[in-house]
C-alpha cells in the first residue's frame, strides 16, 4: 500500500510545478530592446514605406479619393464613399478617408519608432544618419500628405505616450516647418544615389523639399516661388550626379518591366513582388479599367473613368494621350472603339476612353484584373521637377528658365514610343504636337499648371495642384471638364477630419470648416 | 454433453444455465431464478452477484438466471440494471428466487455528473439538464453537439454552415454572455477540460452545467457554460457486443426558383430599358440550371462496433466507429475513423485506476461556400452556392473550346459554379487523440484522494488548390495552392481531495483540489502561385514560380487553479452547495494575473417536509436559488503586451524585413466576468410521472473586452482593436422543462418531453456608451455596417435604410425618400432626418436577430417491439437578414420568379417590389429582414425490436432495425433557402466567435433532409 501512496504523491507533485505564468512570446516581435543594430532601424523604416503601397494609401483608397476629387477623373460607381470623393460632398465619416488617414498616421509611427530607437543603436553616425534621414524622409512624405488633405492635424514626431491621447492640432504652417526640418536632414544625411528609387536619395529630399516650397507657396508667396526654384534648380544642376533624365519614351514611366532602369523617376513606391496579405495591395488598375476587356484576366472594375472632356484636352497627336488613355480595347475577343464599350453590359461601363497608366503593363506579378501590381509607382518624377521648377521660374519672373523647362517636357512627349493599341504593341511615330513654345513666349502660370494637368495626368498630383492653387471655381464651374460641381465651395480644398477621431479627441476640433 | 460452442456471441448464459441445471441437479449450491419488471416482462441481462464474493453472472432474454452460491444459508443475491433500483434478497436457503425489478421512474437517485464528482440528481442545487445517450443517438450526427439540439432547456445548437460534410456547430448556453469573445462552452469530456467530442454513440450522458453554481467550480473559463460528456464504461456481468450501423439517403431540403435563360434574358433586356439602354440583352446559347448542377444526392454510412464487459476488477468499454457522409454538393464530403476505450481496475479496496483513450482521424474535402472574400478571391467568386443562384442561366458550363465558361456577362467576373464545386480542392485533415489516466485512493473511510494526468494533440492540415483552369480565380497566376498547418498539445493534471461524513442528520462532502493545464498551439503555412501543371495539386509548392509569404506561430498557455466545493445536506430537505476557483493564467495581463470566481446555493426540499410528506400526489417538490461568478478567458495568449508587427516588404527586387508598432502593453486587461443569479423550482407529480422543471436566471456580464479602447488612430498603431474591459451585458431568460409519461401500460407507452427557453439580452455598457457597428455582409458588398450595438438594445441589431415600398412616381409621400436619382418604381425608404434625400443618416435598427424563444418537442411512443419517435424543435421571433436576396435583388445575377414577376412596372403599380434596374445598389435595408421564425420537423422514427424468439436463431440478444427521416418538414415564412441560417460576413474567420453577427444568410451549404436506416445488434 505504501508504495502506491508514493506513487500517487510522485504524480501529484512532480507534474504540477508551480508556474510563474509569465509569458515568453517566442516568434513575436517584443519592442523591448529591439534596436541593437542599424539594421533594426532599417526593419521600422521599411515598415514605413511598405504602407504606402497598402490598398488604404497609394493602393487604392488615398490615390482613387485624389483623382476623383479632381477635374480629371470622374465616378462610375454609386457607392456612397466615392460619390462624396467625387462630387465634393465629402462628410466627416467617409469611408476613404476613415481608411487613408490610420494608414497615414502608421507610416509616421513606424518612421518615429525608427528615429527615437536609433538612439538606443551604438553605432557611427555616418552608419545610423542614413538610416535615420530615410526615417525621417518618409516622415515628412506622410505629413506632407496630411497637410495638404487636412490643414492643421494632429502632429507626432515620437512614439504615442498616453498624454497624447488628447492633444491638440497643430497649425498647418508648424507641420510644414518640421516637414522642411525632416527634408533638409534627409537632404543632409541621403546618399546622392540609391540602389533603387523606392529608397530615398539626396535628390529625392531636394525634389520633395522644392514641390514642398511650391505648395506652400500657394498663389502669391514670391520668396517661396524662390525656394523652389532654388531647391528644383540645385536638382536640376546635379541631375547628372543624382542620374536623373527624362525616360525617352513615356510609356516606359507606365510599364512595370520599364520603370525600374528609367532615370526618370525620383522617389517611388516598391510594389511587392508578389502579392501583399489582407486585400493590402495595388488595386489601381482594376479600378481604372475597363469592363469586359479581356487584358489582365478578368477586365477592370470601371469605377475611375475620366470623363470626355478629358480626352479631348491633349492634342490629338500627344503620344501622352496615347499613353494616358484607351481609347479602344478587346472585349469578348472583338476590338471595341470607345463608343461601344458598353457592350460588355455592365451597370457602369461607359462609353468613354479609360485610364490606361496603369493597366497595359501591370506586370509579371498581377494577378486577376491586374490586380497586385509589380510596377514601382513614381511619386515624384523628373518632369515633374522640372515642372516645379518652370511654375516657380514663371511667379519669380524667370521666363527663360520657364520656357527651357517647359520646352523639355514637351520634347519628350513628342518622341513617339512604343505603346499597345487594344493590347497590340504599335509603334507611335514622333509628332508636331505638343509643339516647341517659341523663345518669344511669355509662359504663364496656368501654362505650366496645364502642362502638369496633361503630363502627370491621373498620378493623383492634380487634386493637389487645384487646393494649392484655388482652381476650384474653374475647374468645377461649368466650363468644368466635368461640368459643374455644384457642390463645391473653398472650404473642399481641405477634407473633413474623421469624424470618429474628434470623438477620441474632442481636442482635435473643431472640424475644419465647411463640414 | 457436447461441447461448448466457441462463438461466445451465441445466447451462451441459456445454454450455460441448461448444462449447470444437468450436471449439478442435486447440488444444493444453485440458485435459478427469473426477473421482470413490474409489468411481468422479462428484462435480459440483468446482473446478478452473491453479495461480497466474484460470483456473478447475468439474465437470459427470458430473465432467467443461474447462479451457484457458496452459502446458500447466509448469502445474498443482488440483482441490478441499468434504470432500476437495485434490490438485494438473501438467499435463505432458497433454490427459486424469482424477482420483480421496479423501474427508478424518474432516476431521482442516478448520480449526475458535475465539475470534479458526482451528485445525486435530487441532490443538484444547480441548474443542470442531462441528455440521455438514448436522445444523442436517435439519428446519426457527425458532431455529438449536434444532437444536442432542442434537447435541452436554454441550450442553443446550429451549424455554422447548413449541412456541409464537417461544419462546424456552434453551441450557445443561455444567450450572448458577452460581445466579441466566444460564447462557446467549455467542453469536458471524462474530466478533460477543452476536449473534442466523442462520437455521440460513445457517450453515456451529457450533462449541461448552466448557472454559476455549477460552473464556478471552472472559473474563468465558466461563463459560458459546461457541457460535461462522460463515455460509456463496461460494466460488471457478460461481455456485451454491439453493431450499430446507419445509412442515409441526404437531399437538399430547397431550392430557389430562379429564372430560366429565356426569362433572364427578358429580365435583363427590362433592366437595361429601365436604364435608358434600348438595346436587347443579348442571350446566350445555353439554359443552365446552376443550382441542378451542383446539387446532387448525399448520403451518410456509419458502422461502429464496440465490446464490452467487466468483473469484479475490471471494466472495460472499447469501440471503433467509422462515419463517411458524400454531401449534397458535388464534392464535399467527410470521412472519420474514430476509437475509444475506457478501463477502470479496483486493483484493492481503496485503489482504482482508470486509463480512457479517444483517437480519430477525420478527412474532410470542402467546396468553397459563404463567401468571405479571403484568399484575394472577389466579388464573390470564392461562393458556389451563391454562385449558383447569381450565374447567367443562359451561359453554358463548358465553352466550345471545352474550357471552363467564365463569362458571367452581369455582375463582377466569377468562374462559374460548377466549374469551382468539381475543380477546387479543400481538403482538411485532422488527427485527434487524448489520452486521460486516473487513480483514485481512499486514504481514510470518506477521505478520497484522485490524480489525473491527461494529455490531448490535436493536428489539423488544410490545403487548398485553385487550378490555372479556374480562369478568374486562379488563371491570371497559373494556380495557387496553400498548406496551413495547425497542431495543438495540451497536458492536465489535476489532484483533489474529496470528504465525506455524516453529521447527525446533515451529510457533509467537501472537495479541494489544484490543476495544471498548459495548451501549446503551433502553426505555419505556406503557399505558392504559377504552377508547371496543374497535376500537384497542393503537394509541391516547390515547383511553384512565385512562393507566397509563408508564415509561422506558437502561442502556450497555462493556466494553474486552486478550487474547492462544500455540499451539506440537512436531513435530506436542506441543501447547501459553495464553490471557489482561483485561476491564475499566463495569458492574462501583467497587473491581472489571478482571478476568484465564487458561488453559493441553497435547495429546499419541500416534498420531504413532514406536511407534504404524505400529499401523494406530490412526489417531488424542490425550489433552488444560486448565486455566483463566473469569468471568461477571452484573452488571447500575449494579447495584452506590447507588439511590432512585422509586414510583407520588398525593396529593390528583394524580400526585406519589415516592422511597425501593431499594439501597446496593456497592463491591465482581464477576463469577462459574469454575475449569474439563478432561481429554480422541480416538481414531480403522481409518481413521477409528471416532471416539471423552471429555472429563471439572470446574468450581468461585466468588464467585457471590446476592441479600440478609444486610442486616437494618430498614435498609429496598427492594430485597430487594441482592447479594454468596458462593455457589459445583460442576459435574462426562463427556461421550463416538462418530460410527461403519458400512458405508461403492458403494450403501449407514450411519453411527452417538451422544453423551451426565453432569453432576452440587453446591451448595459458600451466604451463611451457610444454606438458599435459590424458588418455581416459580403466583403464584395462593400459595406462596412450592418449591425449594432447601441446601449439599451440586444445584441447585434440589423442597422441600414427603413424600407417604405415602392417610389409611385409624384410627390414624395411624407417622411419618406428614395436614393439620389430616384423615379417612379425606385425604392423609398423613410427619411429619418427629414433631409429629403436618402443618406447614411437614415439608417435606424431594422431588425432583430435575436429569438424570443426556442423549443423542442418530443413524443415517443412504443407498442409492443414497435417504438414511434417524433422530435420537433424551433425557433420563434428572430430576424433574418436575407443577403442572398439582396443579391438577387440587383439586377446584376439572375434573380428568382417572384422578384422578376412581383416587380413594379407602370402597369404593375401595387406591390411591394421595386422596378428591376432600380437606383439601389445592394442597400442593406429592411427590404431584406424577414421573420426567421420556423418549427421543423427535425426527426421522425420508426424503430422495430425483433422479438426474441426470432433473435434467438441468429445468436442474437438483441436486434433493433429503426428508419427515421431528418428535417422532412420545416414550417416557416422565411423566402430563403433555410431559416437555420449562419453567415458570418466577408473577411476573417474570426467572425464565426462574434456574438455580434448573427442572422445573415448568404452561401450557406443548405441544410438536408434525411432519411435514414439503422440497425443496431446486440450479440
Amino acid at each position: 500500500m505504501k508504495t502506491y501512496k508514493l506513487l500517487l504523491l510522485l504524480i501529484g507533485v512532480s507534474i504540477m510545478g508551480c508556474s510563474d505564468l509569465e509569458e515568453d512570446p517566442v516568434g513575436r516581435l517584443s519592442p523591448d530592446g529591439f534596436f541593437q543594430t542599424p539594421q533594426d532601424i532599417q526593419t521600422l523604416v521599411n515598415g514605413a514605406y511598405t504602407h504606402a503601397i497598402n490598398e488604404k494609401f497609394w493602393g487604392r483608397k488615398l490615390s482613387v479619393a485624389l483623382m476623383l476629387r479632381s477635374d480629371m477623373v470622374d465616378l462610375a460607381s454609386n457607392e456612397t464613399r466615392r460619390m462624396e470623393m467625387n462630387d465634393l460632398t465629402t462628410l466627416g465619416n467617409n469611408g476613404m478617408i476613415s481608411e487613408f488617414w490610420p494608414k497615414t498616421y502608421q507610416g509616421i509611427a513606424a518612421a518615429n519608432e525608427a528615429i527615437v530607437g536609433a538612439e538606443d543603436v551604438d553605432a557611427d553616425d555616418v552608419v545610423k544618419n542614413p538610416i535615420i534621414a530615410q526615417a525621417r524622409f518618409i516622415r515628412a512624405f506622410y505629413y506632407f500628405h496630411l497637410v495638404r488633405q487636412f490643414g492643421d492635424v494632429p502632429y507626432l514626431d515620437r512614439p504615442a505616450t498616453v498624454a497624447d491621447a488628447t492633444i491638440g492640432k497643430t497649425p498647418a504652417a508648424q507641420v510644414y516647418e518640421n516637414i522642411i526640418a525632416d527634408l533638409e536632414y534627409a537632404k543632409e544625411w541621403l546618399p546622392d544615389t540609391q540602389v533603387t528609387r523606392s529608397i530615398p536619395s539626396k535628390g529625392a529630399a531636394s525634389s520633395y523639399l522644392a514641390l514642398v516650397y511650391l505648395t506652400m507657396a500657394g498663389t502669391n508667396d514670391t520668396a517661396m516661388f524662390q525656394k523652389a526654384f532654388d531647391e528644383a534648380e540645385e536638382v536640376i544642376m546635379n541631375e547628372g550626379l543624382y542620374g536623373y533624365d527624362l525616360d525617352l519614351d513615356f510609356q516606359n514611366l507606365f510599364n512595370a518591366d520599364e520603370i525600374d532602369a528609367s532615370p526618370e523617376p525620383i522617389f517611388a513606391l516598391d510594389y511587392n513582388n508578389f502579392e501583399a496579405p489582407n486585400n493590402g495591395y495595388d488595386q489601381i488598375a482594376p479600378m481604372t479599367g475597363i469592363r469586359g476587356d479581356d487584358r489582365n484576366s478578368g477586365g477592370g472594375w470601371s469605377v475611375a473613368v475620366p470623363s470626355f472632356a478629358v480626352y479631348d484636352t491633349w492634342n490629338a497627336s500627344d503620344y501622352r494621350r496615347a499613353v494616358s488613355m484607351d481609347d479602344g480595347a478587346s472585349i469578348n475577343g472583338n476590338l471595341e472603339f470607345y463608343t461601344n464599350f458598353t457592350v460588355s453590359g455592365h451597370q457602369f461601363a461607359k462609353n468613354r476612353p479609360y485610364i490606361a497608366k496603369y493597366t497595359r503593363y501591370p506586370g509579371a506579378f498581377a494577378r486577376g484584373n491586374a490586380r497586385a501590381t509589380s510596377h514601382n509607382y513614381s511619386m515624384l518624377r523628373y518632369a515633374e521637377l522640372l515642372l516645379i521648377a518652370a511654375e516657380a521660374a514663371v511667379e519669380i519672373g524667370n521666363n527663360t528658365a520657364a520656357l527651357t523647362y517647359m520646352n523639355r517636357v514637351r520634347a519628350r512627349a513628342r518622341m513617339g514610343g512604343t505603346t499597345l493599341v487594344a493590347g497590340v504593341t504599335t509603334t507611335v511615330a514622333p509628332s508636331v504636337e505638343p509643339a516647341e513654345l517659341p523663345m518669344t513666349y511669355m509662359v504663364t502660370a496656368n501654362d505650366v499648371l496645364e502642362e502638369r494637368r496633361l503630363e502627370l495626368a491621373f498620378e493623383g498630383k492634380r487634386w493637389y495642384d487645384i487646393a494649392r492653387r484655388q482652381l476650384g471655381a474653374t475647374a468645377f464651374g461649368p466650363m468644368g471638364l466635368e461640368g459643374a460641381k455644384s457642390d463645391f465651395s473653398t472650404t473642399d480644398y481641405l477634407m473633413p477630419l474623421p469624424a470618429d477621431e474628434l470623438d477620441r479627441n474632442p481636442n482635435l476640433l473643431p472640424q475644419n470648416p465647411g463640414y | 454433453m457436447q461441447k461448448t460452442n466457441p462463438n461466445k456471441f451465441l445466447n451462451i448464459s441459456t445454454f450455460l444455465s441448461c448444462m449447470l441445471f444437468a450436471m449439478f441437479t442435486y447440488a444444493q449450491t444453485t440458485v435459478t431464478g427469473k426477473v421482470v419488471d413490474e409489468q411481468t416482462e422479462p428484462l435480459l441481462g440483468v446482473t446478478v452477484l452473491i453479495k461480497g464474493s466474484s460470483g456473478a453472472t447475468t439474465t437470459d432474454i427470458d430473465g432467467n438466471y443461474s447462479i451457484s452460491v457458496a452459502n446458500p444459508d447466509s448469502a445474498t443475491i443482488i440483482y441490478s440494471y441499468v434504470g432500476y433500483a437495485t434490490m438485494e434478497v438473501p438467499v435463505n436457503n432458497q433454490s427459486v428466487i424469482n424477482v420483480t425489478l421496479k423501474e427508478d421512474l424518474a432516476l431521482l437517485d442516478q448520480i449526475v455528473v458535475v465539475g470534479y464528482g458526482g451528485v445525486k440528481k435530487s441532490d443538484i442545487t444547480g441548474s443542470v439538464s442531462s441528455v440521455s445517450s438514448k436522445e444523442l443517438s436517435a439519428f446519426p450526427v457527425l458532431d455529438a453537439a449536434q444532437a444536442l439540439q432542442g434537447r435541452a432547456a436554454g441550450v442553443v445548437v446550429q451549424s455554422n454552415n447548413g449541412g456541409e460534410p464537417g461544419a462546424p456547430i456552434s453551441i450557445q448556453i443561455r444567450g450572448n454572455t458577452s460581445i466579441n469573445a466566444s460564447s462557446a462552452p467549455l467542453i469536458v469530456v471524462d474530466g478533460f477540460m477543452g476536449a473534442t467530442m466523442p462520437q455521440a454513440s460513445d457517450i453515456e450522458s451529457m450533462e449541461i452545467l448552466k448557472d454559476a453554481s455549477a460552473t464556478a467550480i471552472y472559473g474563468s473559463r465558466g461563463s459560458n457554460g459546461v457541457v460535461l460528456v462522460t463515455t460509456k464504461k463496461g460494466r460488471n456481468g457478460k461481455l456485451v457486443v454491439e453493431y450499430n450501423t446507419n445509412y442515409s439517403i441526404q437531399n437538399t431540403a430547397n431550392e430557389l426558383d430562379l429564372l430560366n435563360a429565356d426569362q433572364f434574358a427578358a429580365y435583363q433586356t427590362q433592366i437595361r430599358a429601365n436604364n435608358g439602354n434600348t438595346t436587347a440583352y443579348p442571350q446566350g446559347p445555353a439554359n443552365t440550371d446552376w443550382q441542378d448542377l451542383i446539387y446532387t444526392t448525399g448520403s451518410t454510412k456509419t458502422h461502429q462496433f464496440s465490446f464490452s464487459g467487466g468483473s469484479d476488477k475490471i471494466n472495460f468499454y472499447a469501440s471503433a466507429n467509422y462515419f463517411d457522409q458524400e454531401g449534397i454538393v458535388i464534392n464535399s464530403d467527410f470521412e472519420r475513423i474514430t476509437f475509444l476505450s475506457n478501463v477502470d481496475a479496483q486493483v484493492n479496496d481503496k485503489l482504482k485506476l482508470g486509463l480512457n483513450l479517444f483517437g480519430s482521424l477525420g478527412t474532410k474535402n470542402g467546396i468553397s461556400t459563404q463567401s468571405t472574400g479571403l484568399g484575394g478571391i472577389g466579388g464573390g467568386g470564392d461562393d458556389v452556392i451563391s454562385l449558383a443562384m447569381r450565374y447567367a442561366p443562359d451561359q453554358p458550363v463548358f465553352n466550345d473550346d471545352g474550357t471552363y465558361n467564365s463569362g458571367n456577362t452581369v455582375g463582377d467576373l466569377v468562374d462559374n459554379p460548377f466549374a469551382i464545386a468539381s475543380e477546387r480542392i479543400d481538403e482538411t485533415k485532422e488527427d485527434n487523440f487524448r489520452g486521460n489516466f486516473y487513480a483514485n485512493y481512499e486514504i481514510i473511510n470518506g477521505l478520497e484522494f484522485k490524480t489525473t494526468l491527461g494529455l490531448s494533440s490535436e493536428t489539423l492540415k488544410r490545403g487548398t488548390f485553385s487550378p490555372s483552369i479556374l480562369e478568374v480565380t486562379a488563371g491570371a497566376v497559373n494556380g495557387r495552392a496553400a498548406i496551413t498547418n495547425a497542431r495543438e498539445r495540451s497536458i492536465l493534471n489535476e489532484n483533489y481531495l474529496t470528504y465525506k461524513r455524516d453529521i447527525g442528520k446533515g451529510k457533509l462532502t467537501l472537495l479541494g483540489g489544484i490543476s495544471y493545464q498548459k495548451t501549446t498551439t503551433e502553426a505555419f503555412s505556406a503557399a505558392g502561385n504559377d504552377f508547371l501543371s496543374d497535376s500537384f495539386s497542393f503537394y509541391n509548392l516547390g515547383s511553384a514560380n512565385i512562393l507566397l509569404p509563408a508564415s509561422s506561430a506558437k502561442s502556450v498557455t497555462e493556466i494553474q487553479s486552486q478550487f474547492g466545493r462544500a455540499n451539506f445536506d440537512w436531513d435530506d430537505k436542506y441543501l447547501f452547495t459553495a464553490t471557489v476557483r482561483r485561476d491564475g493564467a499566463s495569458n492574462f495581463a501583467k497587473n491581472e494575473k489571478y482571478a476568484i470566481f465564487p458561488s453559493a446555493a441553497i435547495g429546499w426540499k419541500v416534498s420531504n417536509e413532514d406536511f407534504l410528506k404524505d400529499v401523494n400526489a406530490i412526489s417531488n417538490l424542490k425550489l433552488r436559488a444560486s448565486y455566483g461568478v463566473t469569468g471568461n478567458p477571452s484573452i488571447a495568449a500575449y494579447q495584452s503586451l506590447a507588439e511590432y508587427a512585422s509586414l510583407y516588404a520588398s525593396s529593390n527586387g528583394e524580400t526585406v524585413s519589415a516592422a511597425t508598432p501593431d499594439q501597446p502593453a496593456n497592463p491591465d486587461l482581464k477576463w469577462e466576468s459574469s454575475y449569474q443569479t439563478n432561481l429554480g423550482l422541480d416538481l414531480g407529480l403522481l409518481k413521477n410521472r409528471f416532471i416539471l422543471s423552471l429555472d429563471y436566471y439572470n446574468i450581468d456580464t461585466k468588464d467585457i473586452i471590446l476592441p479600440n479602447n478609444g486610442i486616437p488612430e494618430y498614435f498609429g498603431y496598427l492594430n485597430d482593436g487594441i482592447l479594454t474591459n468596458l462593455g457589459e451585458v445583460n442576459n435574462k431568460g426562463f427556461e421550463l422543462a416538462l418530460t410527461s409519461r403519458n400512458i405508461n401500460n403492458e403494450n403501449f407507452s407514450w411519453t411527452t418531453n417538451f422544453n423551451i427557453s426565453f432569453n432576452k439580452n440587453k446591451v448595459v455598457a458600451l466604451i463611451n456608451d457610444a454606438d458599435v457597428f459590424a458588418d455581416g455582409t459580403p466583403s464584395y458588398f462593400s459595406h462596412d455596417q450592418s449591425t449594432i450595438l447601441r446601449v439599451g438594445e440586444e445584441v447585434g441589431l440589423f442597422w441600414g435604410y427603413d424600407y417604405a415600398g415602392v417610389y409611385q412616381g409624384g410627390a414624395l409621400p411624407a417622411g419618406t425618400a428614395t436614393l439620389a436619382g430616384g423615379v417612379a418604381g425606385d425604392p423609398l425608404f423613410r427619411d429619418i432626418d427629414n433631409s429629403g434625400d436618402i443618406t447614411e443618416d437614415d439608417r435606424t435598427t431594422i431588425g432583430n436577430p435575436n429569438p424570443d424563444y426556442t423549443f423542442g418537442f418530443t413524443n415517443n411512443f412504443s407498442y409492443k417491439d414497435f417504438d414511434f419517435s417524433i422530435f420537433f424543435q424551433g425557433s420563434q421571433g428572430g430576424d433574418i437578414f436575407n443577403l442572398t436576396n439582396v443579391q438577387l435583388a440587383n439586377g446584376d445575377a439572375n434573380t428568382t420568379v417572384d422578384n422578376f414577376n412581383n416587380a413594379w412596372t407602370p402597369t404593375n403599380t401595387n406591390t411591394n417590389v421595386p422596378r428591376v434596374g432600380n437606383n439601389s445598389n445592394r442597400e442593406i435595408s429592411s427590404r431584406f429582414v424577414e421573420d426567421g421564425s420556423y418549427i421543423r420537423l427535425k426527426n421522425v422514427a420508426l424503430g422495430y425490436n425483433v422479438p426474441s424468439e426470432l433473435l434467438s436463431k441468429f445468436r442474437l440478444e438483441r436486434l433493433r432495425l429503426s428508419v427515421s427521416a431528418q428535417n422532412l418538414l420545416t414550417i416557416t415564412d422565411y423566402s430563403g433557402l433555410d431559416p437555420e441560417a449562419s453567415y458570418f460576413g466577408g473577411g476573417s474567420v474570426n467572425n464565426a466567435k462574434r456574438n455580434t453577427i448573427r442572422g445573415f444568410d448568404f452561401g450557406n451549404y443548405p441544410t438536408s433532409r434525411t432519411v435514414t436506416f439503422s440497425l443496431n445488434a446486440t450479440f
